[in-house]
């Protein structure tokens, strides 16, 4: 059991660092010259609230909450769900819009 | 005399009328004001939201039946938004069980939004080994009244522990990943000096260390399809002391990992949403001698447990009727097998069945049928058959 859970450890160090060097490293506009849309799929809020949301619930319906509580529930899934920020923010365009 | 008091009533009346007037003034461009400004509301916000559920089950072990309404369960959530980076969750657990009330803290931290891609969380949290209790098990979530296999008391999963914990996520420009690593006070490991038919199980709820080793865990999630229909993860969970400080179990380790897999998608051809989330937990804790009061002799076992549920759901939503498109179709099936040799030693199938009625996004009813067969374990050899209907609601 030590040397699994030295390997784990080990391999959670080297996943701290990784992710650590990476969030903390510079930003993309530094070194990337092309452009993100080239890349990227891009998707409506409405999509994305679909797509999203229904991964474990319903999606749910943007009358329910104003826009400042869209604020908080928006944060709040971001971490819970673990969800890209960029995701989440196009989301709560799309919920403000809406309700 | 007359005159004079009439003079004064009307002049009195004309300045209130006046002032009435300089009184709507103000208001009304105080209220254009705030129309042009726009009204702002405060960084900092405070919500109340949650979950609980209520019905009856009705459940029939080895042929005895037992029939009752089950109380209310309710737990809030409360959520304290300090600024666009900084939040607090916490959830309270209220359940009427055995003729008391129940009152949890299922967990409280504090979440700080470091950057696009990295989340600090601090305090107690539910830990992402797998995806069922982290993200499924609010009975407005859970398609079925009933967890699975593995989950909750006797449970194999670890549901949510007090440490430090980082995450994220990633959009690849299509795929998605997502990441967590924790660590953690650990699991406690029973040694068998309260209840002897548990020595050489874990409990998770270590609210105070009860030695010098932490548990180390994480999970990373990969949705390789950009429409975020399928995720696939790995969890591990570890640590290499479990017993108390001091004790002869003090050194005993354990390694928990699970595999988990979702999927979900409309698909036009069948009508409707198909849903489809599974998830194995395997447990390996290191070999320990015990202790059996009831023949004075010690015993060791291989320490080795594992459980797995897969469950598929269906709910019609291109149906042209309203009532049809509400219904939701579920089907679940789990197992468990504790270790050979230990006192709790066993292993257990479960059939679930149900149907759902959607009233809203977030409150329904839920009908459902589960049979479960127990060779073994704590209560030795069973058959139970539950019929339950629940309604649950989130709030």
């Amino acid at each position: 059991m030590k040397t699994i859970y030295k390997t784990t450890i080990i391999s959670l160090s080297v996943l701290i660092m990784a992710v650590l060097f990476v969030s903390c490293s510079s930003t993309k506009d530094k070194y990337t010259n092309a452009d993100d849309d080239d890349f990227k799929i891009e998707k409506s809020g409405a999509q994305l609230w679909g797509e999203t949301c229904n991964r474990c619930h319903l999606a749910p319906s943007p009358a329910d909450y104003n826009d400042t509580d869209w604020d908080t529930i928006g944060l709040h899934m971001q971490v819970r769900a673990n969800l890209p920020k960029e995701d989440i923010e196009k989301i709560k365009e799309f919920l403000k819009s809406a309700n | 005399m007359k005159k004079i008091l009439l003079t004064i009533s009307l002049c009195f009346l004309a300045g209130n009328i006046m002032a009435q007037d300089k009184q709507s003034e103000i208001d009304s461009l105080v209220d254009v004001a705030l129309a042009k400004k726009g009204f702002k509301p405060s960084k900092t916000q405070f919500m109340i939201r949650g979950y609980g559920h209520t019905g009856v089950d009705n459940v029939t072990t080895n042929g005895e039946k037992e029939s009752s309404y089950v109380g209310s369960a309710f737990a809030p959530i409360f959520l304290f938004k300090h600024s666009d980076k900084l939040i607090f969750e916490a959830e309270l657990e209220f359940a009427l069980e055995n003729n008391a009330l129940e009152i949890g803290l299922e967990y409280a931290n504090v979440m700080y939004v470091a950057n696009d891609y990295l989340t600090i969380r601090a305090g107690k949290f539910l830990l992402p080994f797998g995806t069922f209790m982290e993200r499924l098990h609010p009975s407005w979530i859970n398609r079925l009244p009933t967890k699975p296999l593995g989950f909750g008391h006797d449970g194999i999963a670890p549901s949510s522990g007090i440490g430090v914990e980082l995450r994220g996520a990633v959009n690849l420009g299509g795929p998605r990943i997502n990441y967590s690593i924790y660590s953690t006070n650990g699991p406690r490991l029973k040694d068998g000096s309260i209840e002897a038919a548990e020595a050489g199980m874990l409990l998770f709820s270590n609210f105070e260390d009860n030695n010098n080793s932490k548990a180390f865990g994480g999970r990373i999630g990969l949705l390789p399809f950009s429409d975020s229909s399928t995720e696939i993860g790995f969890s591990t969970y570890s640590t290499n002391g479990a017993g108390v400080r001091g004790s002869v179990y003090e050194d005993v380790g354990a390694f928990l990992y699970a595999l988990d897999f979702s999927f979900i998608k409309q698909i036009s051809a069948i009508g409707g949403m198909v849903d489809v989330k599974s998830q194995y937990n395997n447990s390996k804790i290191d070999n320990a001698t015990y202790f059996d009061p009831a023949d004075g002799d010690t015993y060791t076992f291989n320490n080795k447990s594992n459980s797995f549920y897969t469950q598929l759901s269906y709910r019609p939503t291109m149906s042209d009727s309203d009532f049809i498109k509400k219904l939701e179709f579920v089907g679940r099936y789990s197992s468990f097998n504790a270790p050979v040799g230990a006192e709790w030693a066993g292993e257990a199938e479960q059939y679930a069945f149900g149907l759902n009625y959607w009233l809203s996004w977030r409150s329904l009813i839920k009908v459902a049928y589960q049979t479960t067969d127990t060779i073994g374990g704590h209560d030795g050899d069973a058959n139970t058959k539950g019929f339950f209907i629940h309604w649950a609601i989130g709030f």
